[in-house]
């Protein structure tokens, strides 16, 4: 067990929920969704998210709509759908309760 | 004067040396290899390869438009290698081998004296190059036969360039674990050397 792992497991485990609640405030791209996870370093290796917004799309919580770009070629935008906001609305409950039951035990030890 | 090629990452063109192209190719071939059991396994590749050319692209500038080895090693950092980013459970995390146990003879352009011919026969059967090199300086002090069989050799193999040649070279099995320690090794080697 390294710390470095750990520390990656944590903010992985929470990167499903952290990816929804960006997009439920508006739809994005991806890059600019590693942006925001890369500020408050949710995310450490920028592949994983891909994968995730694969998956999470494949279950009916996101959609995506192609935009055109001055940049280059036509972006894919990514939006959450009305599954995902409930899926979204469980995780928020489930962090809450997560967040809960680690400060009453941190506060018997601390 | 080094060789560069043009490729099609993502919907942008780009120049790239050859040992770039060979770098980026098993990055992306080993990304493929790793997903080949997940549904929409193209759809992720494509993501990815969209990201990567926007990654390539913000290092490039006017002064310098050919993609290098140390650009696609460093975007590759950024992005992480196939077991960082599907390594969640599941079958993926299990590390699917890839090409098992294929055993090539290359020369060794790392440990090299010459051509790297000794280097590499030694990488080969696993012994010492210097066994190697003492039968050839016997074999040229011996009627010069040796110079004959030596140069033959240089012309014939190829040079490891890539990782997973390295490590076909020493008959390892090329899977993500072993291309991703020897990817590792090979940081180190440039971080020593830049501190010096």
């Amino acid at each position: 067990m390294d710390i470095d792992n750990a520390k990656a497991q944590m903010r992985k485990g929470v990167l499903e929920y952290c990816i929804l609640l960006v997009l439920s405030v508006s739809s994005c791209y991806a890059s600019d969704i590693i942006r925001q996870l890369k500020e408050v370093k949710v995310i450490v290796v920028e592949g994983t998210l891909y994968p995730l917004l694969t998956r999470l799309k494949n279950s009916g919580f996101l959609s995506y709509r192609w935009e055109e770009s001055q940049l280059g070629p036509p972006r894919k935008y990514y939006m959450i759908t009305e599954a995902g906001r409930d899926y979204l609305k469980e995780l928020d409950n489930e962090w809450s309760s997560l967040v809960e039951s680690v400060n009453l035990i941190r506060k018997d030890i601390v | 004067m080094k060789i560069a090629l043009t490729i099609d990452l993502g919907g942008y063109f780009f120049s790239i040396d050859e040992d770039a192209y060979e770098e980026l190719k098993s990055y992306l071939n080993n990304l493929e290899h790793w997903f080949s059991g997940e549904e929409s396994s193209s759809e992720i590749i494509n993501d990815i390869e969209v990201r990567m050319a926007e990654l390539l692209r913000a290092r490039l500038s006017d002064s310098r438009d050919v993609i290098t080895i140390k650009d696609v090693r460093e975007v590759i950092e950024v992005l992480g290698v196939p077991e960082d980013i599907a390594g969640n459970g599941g079958k993926e995390s299990k590390g699917k081998s890839g090409s098992s146990g294929s055993h090539r003879m290359y020369r060794d352009p790392d440990k090299r004296i010459l051509g790297g011919v000794c280097a590499g026969m030694g990488a080969y059967w696993r012994i010492d190059p210097l066994i190697i090199r003492v039968i050839f300086l016997a074999l040229i002090f011996a009627g010069g036969i040796g110079i004959i069989i030596y140069l033959i050799l240089w012309i014939v193999l190829p040079e490891a360039k890539t990782t997973a040649q390295k490590i076909e070279m020493r008959g390892e099995t090329v899977d993500i674990n072993t291309i991703k320690e020897a990817v590792k090794s090979e940081f180190e080697k440039v971080r020593k050397k830049m501190n010096m």
